[in-house]
């Protein structure tokens, strides 16, 4: 019922600081395991299975210089999917957070673009911490062959801040659509896994026949593992068309969680 | 229906803090409030008593933006409900009825935070989050957690936490309900103290004598109606003989007992679990006489005085509690 919501910058900031504010006291805990989960990716994958894969790696590069910059967009949609899954839903149901800020000037759609901004920012905080750990760990052991290597890097984090909201807003929106829990499984298991693994960040998708390639374009984190490989290795003018799809995809889908969130507080 | 008597301080002119006029909220095909008019003045503390399901809590939750009415008009400190969400938002406190502290943060951190919602700057916030800590006894809880707090201290940080925009109107939705009786006459004392300060209150409680200390005027509501209204003292006049006899025996003897009460009485009701007779009267003594000269052993006899718990049992036939 009624019209459409447009969330308030203001609103949305106090949402996004209130979890800013909690984030701070315990950012070491929170951020040490997702540190470590691409460092094991980076070893099991891109020097153990790298080890296999013939000298000459994939598009000129080793294999961990492959992997590396799709394990930063990887990350950030974990981290992005975890925020607006179990958290979000907690906040909803179980803590009923979002009805005692609901009931001061910050409206329910407030609370989901403070949500998706957080969750973009975790995203990015987390994949910043990662991309200084790749590119301190590449020139240490293999400065020939650099994990990053290029100033267009920099770019990378704000990317990482967009990807997370991408991925926020799917999340926040199969949260807005269930009532149990355990349904996240279904999330994880059909959405996220299969994204991580079929997106090109362990091969290269555009070498399969069609329809794969044709497929992966439809694919939110295939752009990501597009883009941040762009940036991460040098200009490459077809991130602008990755980024273009990201923005495209995030504002089309965004306001669809905000009218479903609505009508979870608001009866 | 006598919901319009005017307290001291809400007089003619004034301007309204709640004016609703054929209120109703439907769910689907569930009607659960179906039609309310009343109109609470400022300075005043409102009741709305009634059992579970009565539709108290929806009208709460229209009043404070959570639920939109489906028909009927609802204005709140002087504006729409519809259209004014955010700028009605701004000048009410709402204590709810289920405990949403954020457990994540300190229990000062918690008012402090709720204060941003309200774009409060941060010395004000500080500021009135001491004051307000001091005014609910939990200055020594300041950086404790919140899930430190005992149920009665975590009811008393949701209402410190509703005033921390110094609302005009404040609504507390069953404020004391699951609290031991000790806790429970600390929240009334805290009540009473903002009634003094000139706040606006209103509340909604299913306890009789919460309502009676507490309220200037109130409606009684039942299955989404309201079902009688006024100052708590005038309503028992209203509706009740002022005393109250309760004969408790074997529902056959009570039977028996009946016709003699219907007699002596004033009026006759069957108490809520059916085991008891209740007499309204304005002359117990003659009552008693009659029924001891009725030949009835009056051995499990209660005399008191008539409450708002017997309007409702008047008007409904049913207790308030069950």
């Amino acid at each position: 019922m009624g019209s459409i919501r447009i969330p308030s910058p203001r609103g949305a900031f106090r949402v996004w600081q209130r979890n800013a504010t909690i984030f701070r006291k315990y950012w070491k805990s929170a951020m040490f395991p997702n540190f470590f989960e691409p460092l094991l990716y980076l070893a099991a994958m891109g020097l153990g299975l790298g080890a296999f894969i013939q000298q000459g790696g994939i598009n000129g590069q080793t294999y961990v210089q492959y992997i590396a910059p799709g394990l930063l967009a990887s990350n950030a949609m974990f981290a992005a999917s975890f925020e607006s899954t179990f958290n979000t839903f907690v906040k909803l149901r179980i803590d009923r957070i979002y009805d005692a800020i609901t009931t001061t000037p910050v409206n329910p759609e407030d609370v989901v673009a403070g949500e998706y901004l957080w969750a973009g920012t975790r995203a990015a905080l987390y994949g910043t911490g990662f991309l200084a750990m790749l590119t301190v760990l590449g020139f240490a052991f293999t400065p020939e062959n650099p994990l990053i290597s290029s100033w267009w890097a920099l770019l990378i984090p704000p990317m990482l801040l967009v990807i997370g909201v991408m991925f926020s807003v799917m999340g926040t929106l199969f949260t807005s659509l269930i009532k149990r829990i355990d349904l996240y499984a279904y999330y994880f298991t059909l959405v996220v896994t299969p994204l991580f693994l079929f997106s090109g960040i362990f091969f290269p998708v555009e070498e399969f026949p069609a329809p794969v390639p044709q497929i992966a374009w439809f694919t939110p984190l295939y752009h990501a593992v597009n883009a941040c490989r762009g940036l991460a290795n040098g200009p490459d003018l077809a991130v602008a068309g990755d980024v273009l799809w990201i923005l495209v995809f995030t504002g089309a889908l965004s306001l669809v969680p905000v009218q479903i969130m609505r009508r979870r507080l608001v009866s | 229906m006598n919901t319009e008597t005017r307290t001291k301080r809400g007089g003619v002119g004034e301007k309204s803090t709640l004016v609703a006029h054929g209120l109703r909220k439907s769910y689907g095909e569930f009607e659960a409030v179906k039609g309310l008019d009343f109109e609470v003045f400022p300075g005043e503390c409102f009741g709305f008593l009634g059992p579970n399901g009565a539709g108290k809590t929806t009208t709460m939750r229209m009043i404070y933006g959570a639920a939109i009415p489906t028909s009927g008009t609802l204005s709140v400190v002087g504006l729409d409900v519809r259209g004014n969400e955010r700028a009605i938002k701004r000048r009410i406190g709402v204590v709810p009825q289920e405990n949403n502290l954020d457990d994540d943060l300190k229990v000062r951190e918690n008012l402090l935070v709720y204060g941003r919602y309200f774009d409060m700057p941060k010395k004000a916030a500080l500021r009135r989050a001491d004051e307000l800590l001091d005014f609910v006894q939990l200055t020594e809880k300041s950086n404790a957690d919140v899930s430190e707090l005992s149920g009665g201290m975590k009811r008393r940080l949701l209402i410190a936490r509703a005033l921390i925009n110094d609302p005009d109107l404040v609504v507390l939705d069953e404020p004391t309900t699951g609290l031991d009786p000790q806790a429970r006459h600390l929240v009334w004392d805290k009540m009473r103290d903002l009634v003094r300060e000139g706040k606006t209150l209103i509340l909604t409680t299913h306890y009789m004598e919460e309502a009676a200390r507490l309220c200037n005027r109130l409606v009684i509501m039942e299955d989404g109606h309201i079902i009688a209204g006024g100052v708590p003292e005038e309503m028992v006049e209203e509706h009740v003989s002022p005393q109250v006899l309760e004969f408790r025996a074997a529902p056959e003897a009570l039977e028996k007992l009946r016709p003699v009460l219907q007699e002596a009485a004033d009026d006759v009701e069957t108490g809520a679990t059916g085991e008891a007779l209740l007499a309204f009267t304005h002359d117990s003594d003659a009552v008693l006489d009659r029924v001891r000269r009725s030949g009835f052993t009056v051995e499990n006899t209660v005399y008191r005085q008539s409450s708002l718990e017997d309007v409702f049992l008047r008007l409904t036939g049913r207790s308030l509690t069950d």
